[in-house]
């Protein structure tokens, strides 16, 4: 369901996965790259745990402060212990990513969407089976 | 030889320098010096230059003005960004650190660009590309 109307980033919780898909490239322009951060800091810091999947399927290209901005967000994530994961990059996306090394810190699924939320679905199922073992019986 | 085929200046708030982004990257589709495809890493270098003049240049100083460019020299389109401050040297701006918050926009035009230099005597960072067919 999504919560959203006229946001930057349109939040639809998909199984116990928050798919955020970025709407246009414009949104992260320099008039409102800091928007777009504190607006998924600010959702991020109201649900602990949260397993955000930001997808980047209408976004052709990022500037270096949208980079400054995911790692806020970045930041946000740990600190409510949720896992943050990057889908849909374009080319050109994916190499100003790695570029900056940025590859190295962020998650990224090399899926669409579709794929990158079974991965991601699949990833946290694993985590709870393994933590079902470990717990003392 | 050196053309100019685009020049364009504006107040520095990024209102005015997104408008100024529009019209260089068409221009640019227009001349053949990108095609569709290159568009998203040319906006990039030329979105990362100009935020650069507009904050760190004109400290966001809405009297001051940035001058964009774009002139055909050749086998080159060279790319200008003039502001009013007191420039830097681009070989003297480091790589950053991977959770460093800022400081990318460099290493990004270093990489998608064939040059880039800040001319000193014309306050004014040069960058430059070979045209990109098809």
């Amino acid at each position: 369901m999504s919560e959203a109307n006229d946001q930057i980033v349109d939040f639809t919780q998909e199984g116990r996965v928050i798919v955020g898909t970025i709407r246009t490239s414009s949104v992260l322009s320099a008039i409102n790259v800091a928007e777009f951060g504190n607006e998924v800091v600010a959702y991020v810091e109201a649900r602990p745990g949260v397993n955000l999947l930001l997808n980047f399927e209408h976004v052709d290209y990022l500037s270096s402060a949208v980079l400054t901005e995911l790692l806020r967000v970045n930041k946000a994530i740990e600190s409510v212990q949720g896992k943050l994961r990057l889908c849909s990059l374009s080319k050109v996306i994916l190499e100003v990513f790695q570029i900056t090394n940025l590859d190295t810190m962020f998650t990224i699924f090399d899926e669409d969407l579709d794929g990158g939320r079974r991965r991601f679905q699949r990833a946290l199922e694993i985590q709870d089976q393994e933590a079902a073992w470990k717990e003392p019986g | 030889m050196s053309t100019v085929f685009f020049h364009e200046e504006f107040p520095s708030t990024f209102e005015a320098m997104t408008v100024t982004l529009d019209h260089a990257v068409a221009a640019l589709l227009r001349e053949g010096w990108i095609q569709k495809d290159h568009e998203p890493c040319t906006r990039l270098c030329l979105e990362e230059a100009l935020v650069n003049a507009v904050r760190h240049g004109n400290d966001n100083d809405a009297n001051r003005t940035v001058k964009l460019s774009l002139a055909d020299e050749g086998e080159c389109c060279t790319i200008r960004v003039r502001d009013e401050g007191g420039g830097f040297c681009v070989d003297q701006v480091a790589f950053p650190e991977t959770e460093q918050m800022g400081g990318r926009g460099i290493c990004l035009i270093r990489h998608f660009m064939e040059r880039v230099e800040f001319d000193t005597n014309a306050n004014c960072l040069e960058m430059s590309f070979r045209r990109k067919a098809c």
